[in-house]
């Protein structure tokens, strides 16, 4: 390890060669990553032990091999968890408090004396867009509402990483967009970001990164993009739109890097395998064609389909 | 980054007080004890009526009857264990427990201010129960010839009081450790308690229940006749004030054991694992 990945471990989220048992299950096997001053998407399907490797950040959880610091910390120590705001995927809430006070309540136990807890979580459910209900009781709050309680009682005490799991469950579109404005803007204050979520073209639009886990291990990590280059015996496939179908199709198939072309109504789609050339020879193509090509489409570069395709 | 340093442990424990007693307000409990006030005082003024009808005994005797048997081994236990399990266990079993234990203060701290709240809450729920009944009996005045004596509702107060301690600690113990702490809890005081109660004076094991202690402490307090004390300690042809021993001494053994207990359990626990095992 080099001078400068010393120093990013050491302000880092980190977790080493983690492994966890529940009982005689394998909920997590040797998962090593780190979340620096970034947005890191952790990805997999149910139950492939997302929530458990929060939690092990969080303290809630002991690894049963491994080590997982926050910063300088041993995740679980006092210190660790002052230093991490958590948004658990639950669903209950302490039902009869209002939003502030339950959020003021968080605070005082981070040392923010009664008045300050109470001005702090004011404001930060304020810029969370809940001010003019903050004093509601939280059983009167919509699913959306509850879910910004949650990030405010995350984020109140300016934690250095959060945990966010599941972070858009039971939000409507438009506060799907607020969050993952929100989210995106913590780097920028010096906040590292694990998040959680299903809806991964969402996801996708805020993270950095991704740590893509299944069945307990660690199956890949770091952009999109990148990773979607180290899967070359996986076809791209294209839309290409642009008049005379047919015959673009027929000039098209004679290509050597493209495995595939299918003719719809007002567009191709192209399967390509090995893109050496492909995309100048496509540009030449579109220039020189009768009418020109309006547009092509990558369709599976995104989060989704590189989902798809690593674990079926 | 601003934050200042974490509560302490006192402050944890009086916080955690604070929001306890807080969220037990909202269970209503103050329209029940409004309620219970007056189911006690009517119970009370009824059983008395009878008594006076029926029997030869005065207020005394029917008092302290009446202030064991229901508010001292009924009322105080059952209402104290379950606002301790709704106070601990409710937020294990809702998982709002996370909020908490993400916070860097201690988490004895944090049951601890989960047993000071409902001892403060069942206590002071407890003592007054024993005071309404004696209002309630006090109202029979055939039965006080020479005037209700108020040292009797001192006395079932001050050991409703310490009940309250005691059942707040086994709560916490059962909150912490078991699935099903209300099963545990019913266990303990219908099961065990009732059979240790049979037991001989000299057996160790009555020392680890609170019935037994209490019991003590209250013919200690009211200095009772051989009758009212074979009707208040069944177990015990006859009464001997050298029995008494040590009872505060007891409960305090219980409180401190069950409340050790209890914090390691909780402070140790992986409780979204155990969902999962």
């Amino acid at each position: 390890m080099n001078a400068h990945s010393a120093m990013v471990s050491a302000t880092a989220l980190r977790f080493e060669r983690v492994t966890k048992w529940y009982g005689s299950i394998v909920a997590l096997l040797d998962v090593s990553f780190e979340v620096g001053c970034e947005v890191v998407g952790l990805v997999g399907k149910n139950g492939v032990g997302k929530s458990t490797l929060m939690k092990l950040a969080a303290g809630l959880l002991q690894p049963s091999q491994g080590t997982v610091h926050v910063g300088p910390h041993p995740a679980g120590t006092a210190a660790a968890r002052a230093d991490l705001g958590f948004c658990p995927d639950v669903e209950r809430l302490y039902e009869q408090l209002s939003g502030v006070a339950f959020v003021a309540w968080m605070l005082r136990y981070h040392g923010f004396s009664r008045r300050d807890a109470r001005a702090r979580a004011a404001a930060t459910l304020e810029q969370l867009g809940l001010g003019e209900h903050m004093n509601r009781s939280i059983r009167e709050y919509s699913k959306g509402m509850r879910q910004r309680v949650r990030l405010a009682q995350a984020l109140a005490h300016e934690p250095r990483f959060v945990l966010l799991d599941e972070p858009m469950t039971g939000l409507d579109p438009v506060a799907r967009a607020e969050l993952s404005q929100t989210i995106r803007s913590l780097p920028a204050q010096g906040v590292g970001v694990l998040v959680s979520s299903h809806v991964l073209h969402e996801l996708e639009a805020v993270v950095d990164r991704v740590v893509l886990v299944h069945q307990g291990r660690l199956l890949a990590q770091g952009r999109v993009g990148e990773l979607r280059a180290q899967l070359p015996s996986q076809p791209h496939r294209l839309r290409i739109v642009g008049p005379r179908l047919r015959e673009l199709a027929a000039v098209l198939v004679a290509w050597p890097q493209v495995a595939q072309v299918r003719v719809h109504d007002d567009s191709l789609e192209v399967s390509v395998v090995g893109e050496s050339g492909f995309y100048e020879a496509l540009t030449r193509l579109g220039a020189a064609w009768d009418g020109g090509v309006h547009e092509v489409v990558p369709l599976d570069d995104d989060l989704a389909s590189l989902f798809g395709y690593l674990v079926g | 980054m601003n934050a200042p340093r974490p509560l302490g442990f006192v402050a944890t424990v009086v916080e955690s007080a604070r929001q306890t007693a807080l969220r037990l307000r909202h269970h209503r409990i103050w329209t029940l004890v409004v309620i219970g006030a007056a189911a006690l005082y009517g119970i009370a003024w009824l059983v008395g009526y009878q008594v006076g009808q029926r029997t030869e005994d005065d207020g005394v005797i029917a008092y302290c009857n009446l202030a064991w048997w229901l508010q001292a081994t009924v009322v105080t236990p059952w209402l104290t264990l379950y606002l301790g399990v709704q106070a601990l266990h409710g937020g294990l079993e809702d998982r709002t427990f996370q909020y908490l234990f993400l916070r860097p203060v201690s988490r004895t701290a944090l049951l601890l201010g989960n047993w000071l709240a409902v001892s403060l809450v069942g206590a002071s729920v407890g003592a007054l129960g024993a005071v309404i009944l004696f209002a309630g009996m006090a109202d029979n005045r055939e039965l006080w010839p020479d005037g209700a004596d108020w040292r009797y509702a001192g006395a079932f107060a001050g050991a409703c009081a310490i009940a309250a301690t005691a059942y707040a600690a086994a709560a916490m113990a059962f909150s912490a450790w078991f699935r099903r702490p209300l099963v545990w809890a019913a266990f303990f005081v219908v099961g065990l308690q009732q059979v240790v109660a049979n037991l001989p004076i000299s057996a160790g094991l009555r020392s680890a229940t609170i019935t037994d202690p209490l019991r003590r402490f209250v013919l200690d307090a009211i200095e009772p006749t051989q009758r009212l004390a074979r009707n208040l300690w069944p177990a015990e042809a006859t009464f001997d004030p050298e029995q008494v021993g040590a009872p505060l001494l007891d409960l305090t053994w219980f409180v401190l054991v069950a409340l050790a207990i209890a914090s390691w359990v909780y402070a140790r626990t992986e409780y979204d694992a155990r969902a999962r095992d």
